[in-house]
């Protein structure tokens, strides 16, 4: 399958995330509003950052004077599973020039990897998980922009209630693993559990985070050596 | 610089696994990382979570385990946010 026709295809299955990302997107713009960034402010940093976590993590810290070195380091940390979803996808985009693969990268989302492993060995990977992206960055932008301009519609709404919606959008995600693995799921039991193990011992975040990839990536490698001989 | 932060740690991981590729059986344990992280983010939000935020993560698992359906499962996992909190989370 073409690139083009790999990037359409991308664009065509993108149709679930699209809806939660829009959801996410209203949230993220009554959210902007409500911390007094500039509508324009809002709808660049949606264009040019592109990722959810990254954008509330900032506007948690958005007050003036900007703490740049604050939001610069926890857009860092809430976005370091980024480094995990570009390792995955290391050997599914050959066959394309380093300058593109480089380019292309600035769409890369955790919904479009995960499907793009479910995705026969014909689909190209950088074509189906870039139009992936389009579409993403277009329900991103739209949606952010209507939340922005609805923002004094939901003057009165408590939107602790849907602060879980994250984690709850990453389980479809998780289960779209689960299910659609040809490997054991023993590493992703390991992280979870070491997760669990570290966050009850009072751990940071990022060491959470840290510790419990690290288990399963062990695991994973003890896996792949066994089955290999 | 956010925008600059972000793209960086896209680029980064891939960089990273262009450089550990030529290891043999690598594949597998590269692909196996994102589903970790996954897994750190979920499990101690699930174990900190309230009444009604584990009964939405557990609408959630089953519909996508019997449907694959992800608007069906965050639709239904959403309502018994936004519906059950009041009523089955103390305080």
């Amino acid at each position: 399958m073409t690139t083009w026709h790999s990037a359409l295809l991308g664009i065509r299955t993108s149709g679930d995330y699209f809806i939660s990302t829009f959801l996410f997107g209203v949230m993220f713009g009554i959210a902007a509003a409500a911390s007094g960034i500039q509508n324009w402010h809002a709808l660049l940093m949606s264009a040019s950052v592109f990722t959810a976590s990254g954008q509330f993590a900032a506007l948690e810290f958005w007050t003036a004077p900007l703490p740049l070195g604050t939001i610069a380091l926890s857009v860092a940390l809430v976005s370091s599973r980024n480094l995990l979803l570009g390792m995955a996808m290391t050997h599914h985009f050959d066959g394309h020039s380093l300058p593109r693969r480089i380019a292309w990268l600035f769409l890369l989302n955790d919904p479009g990897v995960v499907n793009s492993f479910r995705m026969d060995e014909d689909v190209d990977r950088l074509g189906y998980v870039t139009g992936y992206g389009v579409s993403m960055m277009t329900s991103w932008l739209c949606s952010t922009f209507l939340g922005l301009n609805a923002a004094h519609l939901f003057a009165n709404l408590d939107l602790g209630a849907v602060d879980f919606a994250g984690p709850l959008v990453m389980a479809t995600m998780m289960m779209l693993f689960f299910k659609g693995s040809k490997s054991r799921p023993t590493p992703w039991i390991v992280s979870g559990i070491v997760a669990l193990i570290l966050f009850e011992l009072d751990s940071a975040d990022y060491l959470i985070l840290l510790g419990s990839v690290l288990a399963g990536m062990i695991v994973a490698i003890v896996q792949v050596r066994r089955d290999y001989g | 610089m956010m925008a600059g932060i972000v793209y960086l740690t896209r680029v980064t991981g891939y960089f990273i696994g262009l450089q550990l590729r030529h290891i043999r059986g690598i594949q597998p344990v590269l692909e196996a990382l994102p589903g970790c992280a996954f897994m750190a983010i979920l499990a101690p939000a699930v174990r900190q979570g309230s009444i009604s935020e584990i009964l939405a993560m557990a609408c959630v698992v089953l519909i996508m385990w019997r449907t694959n359906n992800v608007v069906i499962a965050t639709g239904v996992g959403m309502t018994v946010l936004l519906f059950g909190g009041p009523f089955l989370d103390p305080g």
